[in-house]
């Protein structure tokens, strides 16, 4: 079993929730990845941006009260709300992060933020 | 950078087995070699992605592709199902040929999008549905996309 499979449920929703963020952000390019999934996949995007803006509500009402107002507070100013920690650097502010934070094989049981941006970190190996 | 040297062997599958759109989906996952809570958040992910319209873009070929956080780099795979299945594809044909893009959100070299339609334009190549059906070691699929692919 890894880090990952041991991983804190609201980190998973979380996680969900950033990819679908990054999903409905993409399909309104106009072009760049819109214009693609409009010529390639025939995608009618503002139906899918609502779709996806439906999905989204649904899952941060499903964020424990606490994770949520902590969301909530950050989302405002951030375009990204969890981003990965990659060779010890937050990829929402670059700054480094404690080794003891990312060190831990147990790191994802809890969840974690960076001190220095507030987003909420995922550590990538 | 040339699309053969974004797929490894190991990412390669000539018999899918899955015979349905959610199996093949997980199928393909698996080539990739993440853990499996990964797994599970990117199955997730795509098959929203395909809920909002299927990936099948005609002629036996469908590119599920998403971004997610649980990769850290750009990730392909190939799964080749013997007989195709249906997978709601644009011209309502069955699908043999799956082409799986995975993208971290953000990308020094932000090779997503180009690579996407590289494969598109690939997949559009009127030998290639029988040309892919014709491999049989993934090598030969790595040759096809050095001989076939745009560049």
């Amino acid at each position: 079993m890894t880090a990952t499979s041991r991983m804190h449920p609201q980190l998973v929703l979380l996680l969900e929730l950033q990819d679908l963020r990054s999903q409905h952000r993409e399909l309104g390019e106009e072009e760049g990845a819109g214009e693609v999934e409009r010529a390639h996949f025939h995608i009618d995007l503002e139906k899918a941006r609502s779709e996806l803006e439906d999905k989204i509500q649904e899952l941060e009402a499903s964020l424990n009260p606490v994770v949520r107002k902590r969301y909530q507070r950050v989302l405002p100013n951030r375009d990204r709300v969890v981003v990965p920690v990659i060779n010890g650097v937050c990829y929402g502010c670059f700054v480094s992060i404690p080794t003891a934070t990312v060190g831990d094989e147990g790191a994802h049981q809890e969840l974690q933020g960076c001190e220095n941006c507030g987003r909420f970190i995922y550590i990538l190996s | 950078m040339e699309l053969r040297e974004l797929f490894t062997a190991e990412a390669v599958k000539l018999e899918l087995e899955a015979d349905s759109k959610d199996a093949i989906l997980k199928e393909l996952i698996e080539l990739l070699g993440l853990d499996e809570k990964s797994d599970t958040i990117l199955f997730k992910t795509l098959k929203r992605r395909e809920n909002l319209g299927s990936t099948g873009i005609g002629k036996g070929i469908a590119i599920p592709h998403c971004r997610s956080l649980v990769v850290n780099k750009l990730c392909l795979a190939y799964g080749r199902k013997p007989g195709g299945m249906d997978f709601n594809a644009i011209d309502d044909a069955p699908v043999q040929h799956f082409f799986l893009i995975v993208a971290p959100p953000l990308e020094v070299s932000n090779q997503y999008l180009p690579v996407l339609g590289k494969i598109a334009q690939f997949a559009k190549d009127p030998d290639i549905p029988g040309r892919l059906e014709e491999i049989s070691q993934p090598e030969e699929f790595l040759d096809l996309l050095r001989e076939k692919a745009p560049r």
